[in-house]
């Protein structure tokens, strides 16, 4: 496995030295507000060309709690990646926070995604041979965060995520649901203004999906953060601010929740 | 840590221990050859001169280009770099008799720089101090009181010897060892005062007549015994230059009071006055320099006669071994390179998503890069700790096998004092800390390119990777 522990005692002051110089690239502070222009995608290379995306144009405010709703291969993580900035649009342009991400080189992404974007995934993705309290590090440890601070962040974050006593146990030794504690807590770490999550409640059983949700919403009341879920499960979608459908790479229906 | 990785490790240390083993052993072998090599003589002091056959042209130097061993051979020798003194030394040309005590022997007086010769003669002191400046001060070899006899008790002794032997003859005293110098305990001759008697020669009317002139000096120290080697020392009395001029311009002048001066005695006086020294003796600053001080002095027209000669051909020869020994043991390392990169790329696919996943939550190519170079250069630099450990293991037990039989001596020929940390191979700090260091780049340059292909892996697939 990767020594993250290890080797970032030895060479935590050089991430630290490294994270300041990119933080030099000025970037405005993330407000999370998000909008997609006339963007057209479509996958493969060369001569055959998959289309997926057709003429989406989304606006999402800062703190929505966003439902992306869809049939599969309607073209929503697809989407979700683009949003992400993990793919590149074809066409058209996609600002987030006011900074056109559509534009950016892979680095400046990555150092994008740090400041101003959390991932919750389907299958969590936790690096298996970190702890919980490892994982939440991470995305700091990248940030060249001090250890004292970090850990400090993280256990805060964890606890508020209601995994207090669990710090320490590595994700086999965790429950679906507490897992995705964990992922949600690594999500929120760096306080990004966005949080994007590829159907974070699909494997989990009914109960443990409701609470999870209730986390999910707890925080974007709390701290503001717009969530943007992909999802199949009308649960989900009931509990949203807004749902956007998708069909065919085209969205068909924006509702907004009555208030 | 995986076994994988620990037998990459594995691979390495055993580079590392091939490669320092060897390299130990030749240069301890090298060691061996310059220390059997100083037995005959210090390395750092070369006597120089003038060189009597050109190499190149292959013809003998004629007398007026050769060089000539006086002030201004100095002053050139002087600015030779890695020449730290230049000593030179006049003999009397008379023999000289030193008397102390009851005791006296003739001795060989030679002439010393004593302000250039003091820091590097001071260490062969064994008894006493070194020549300070002062004008009547001598120190002498380690055989002169050795040499001196007490004349009068020996002859007193060989006439109680004879008169006693002509009674019992075939007495022990007969057959028994001579009083020989070296059975004769010597006496302390350290720290007493002494007289020098020069005898001048010189004849009137073809009868020779004899003059005898006495200094009294001081005995202020005495030389160890292998400062004094070369046979011919074993009788050296050292004192400062103006006692030499002195004596010598003693000496000559009474040659010239013969009335009829003959044209060889003034240019031995023209000599004395242009002060043409007998030997020189240069002390060069490190055995390191010796050969480059030794072609220097060639290109300025001297000869040196030393065992320093044969340093150049046994640092060629054993350069060429060390090349030969480790270019052998690095093929060793450069497989353990290939299983590195190997290793570190078999990881990157089992790793492909741990690494997709650390790109999603923003981890930089830069980032990605580092933790593999780092991976990577620590395989090697474990390795490399290890491979130390197990040659400096290997090179003890080859010590310990080489002082148990017999292998040193033999190598030695039978010279020198058989020391008893005399070591067939050995580690020096130097080697130690480039082992470390090597393996370390090795193992870094190993992990360019497998950390390369990780941060090139998109994120996209890397994270919907199983």
């Amino acid at each position: 496995m990767i020594r993250l522990t290890v080797v970032n005692l030895f060479f935590n002051g050089f991430f630290v030295i490294y994270a300041k110089w990119g933080a030099n690239k000025k970037m405005a502070n993330a407000t999370g507000e998000l909008t997609v222009k006339d963007v057209n995608h479509s996958y493969g290379t060369g001569k055959i060309k998959v289309p997926v995306l057709f003429d989406i144009n989304l606006h999402i405010n800062q703190g929505e709690f966003v439902a992306l709703c869809g049939s599969s291969g309607s073209g929503k993580s697809t989407l979700l990646n683009l949003l992400a900035g993990l793919t590149k649009p074809e066409q058209g342009k996609i600002f987030v926070s006011g900074e056109e991400i559509s534009r950016f080189n892979e680095n400046e992404l990555c150092l994008f995604r740090r400041r101003s974007m959390g991932f919750i995934f389907q299958s969590y993705n936790l690096l298996p041979n970190l702890t919980a309290l490892e994982n939440v590090e991470l995305p700091l440890i990248f940030s060249g965060v001090s250890t004292k601070k970090r850990r400090q962040k993280a256990t805060e974050i964890l606890n508020r995520v209601g995994l207090e006593g669990r710090l320490d146990h590595k994700p086999n030794e965790l429950s679906g649901g507490q897992q995705q504690r964990v992922s949600i807590a690594r999500a929120l770490v760096n306080q990004p203004g966005i949080i994007l999550a590829d159907e974070p409640t699909g494997n989990l059983d009914s109960k443990t999906e409701l609470e999870i949700l209730a986390l999910m919403r707890e925080m974007n009341r709390e701290n503001g953060t717009t969530f943007i879920i992909v999802t199949h499960e009308q649960e989900v979608a009931e509990r949203s601010d807004r749902v956007i459908y998708m069909q065919d790479g085209r969205v068909v229906e924006k509702r907004t929740r009555p208030a | 840590m995986k076994l994988r990785t620990a037998l990459t490790s594995v691979g390495v240390m055993i580079g590392t221990a091939a490669i320092v083993a060897m390299i130990a052993l030749s240069l301890g072998l090298k060691d061996n050859a310059v220390k059997s090599l100083e037995n005959f003589g210090n390395l750092t002091e070369l006597p120089v001169e003038p060189m009597y056959w050109d190499e190149v042209e292959n013809r003998p130097i004629p007398d007026d280009e050769r060089k000539k061993l006086n002030m201004k051979a100095i002053q050139e020798l002087k600015s030779v770099p890695g020449i730290a003194a230049v000593m030179p030394m006049k003999r009397l040309y008379e023999q000289a008799k030193l008397k102390v005590g009851r005791r006296e022997g003739y001795i060989e007086l030679i002439g010393v720089d004593v302000r250039e010769s003091a820091d590097y003669r001071k260490n062969d002191i064994e008894k006493g101090t070194y020549l300070s400046g002062s004008p009547q001060e001598i120190v002498v070899a380690y055989g002169v009181p050795r040499e001196l006899r007490d004349m009068e008790r020996e002859k007193r002794e060989e006439r109680r010897r004879n008169a006693s032997g002509g009674r019992q003859s075939g007495g022990p005293d007969m057959w028994g060892p001579p009083p020989d110098m070296d059975n004769q305990p010597a006496f302390n001759i350290v720290d007493k005062a002494a007289t020098l008697i020069v005898t001048r020669e010189y004849r009137v009317d073809d009868e020779p007549k004899y003059e005898k002139k006495e200094v009294r000096v001081r005995v202020v120290g005495q030389l160890t015994q292998s400062e004094g080697n070369r046979y011919r020392d074993m009788r050296s009395v050292y004192a400062p230059f103006e006692l030499i001029k002195e004596l010598n311009d003693w000496v000559m002048r009474s040659r010239g009071d013969e009335g009829s001066v003959s044209p060889r005695s003034r240019e031995q006086a023209k000599q004395q006055n242009e002060l043409v020294f007998d030997e020189i003796t240069v002390k060069v600053e490190s055995r390191e320099q010796v050969e480059s001080v030794v072609k220097a002095l060639k290109e300025k027209g001297y000869e040196v006669w030393s065992p320093a000669r044969e340093l150049e051909s046994i640092n060629n020869f054993f350069f060429v071994i060390q090349l030969v020994l480790g270019g052998i043991a690095a093929i060793s390392l450069l497989v353990a390179t290939i299983g590195i990169v190997n290793t570190m790329i078999m990881s990157i696919l089992e790793r492909t998503k741990e690494i997709g996943i650390m790109k999603v939550i923003g981890a930089t190519v830069f980032n990605i890069r580092w933790l593999f170079l780092m991976e990577s250069g620590f395989i090697g630099l474990i390795g490399g700790l290890a491979g130390l450990g197990i040659a400096w293991g290997a090179v003890e037990l080859v010590n310990i096998l080489g002082s148990s039989s017999d292998i040193m001596q033999n190598m030695r020929m039978g010279y020198g004092p058989s020391e008893e940390n005399s070591r067939l191979a050995y580690i020096p700090s130097w080697l130690a800390l480039f082992a470390i260091g090597f393996s370390f780049i090795i193992g870094l340059l190993a992990g360019i390119f497998p950390a390369i292909r990780a941060s090139r892996l998109s994120a996209l697939q890397a994270i919907r990777s199983e």
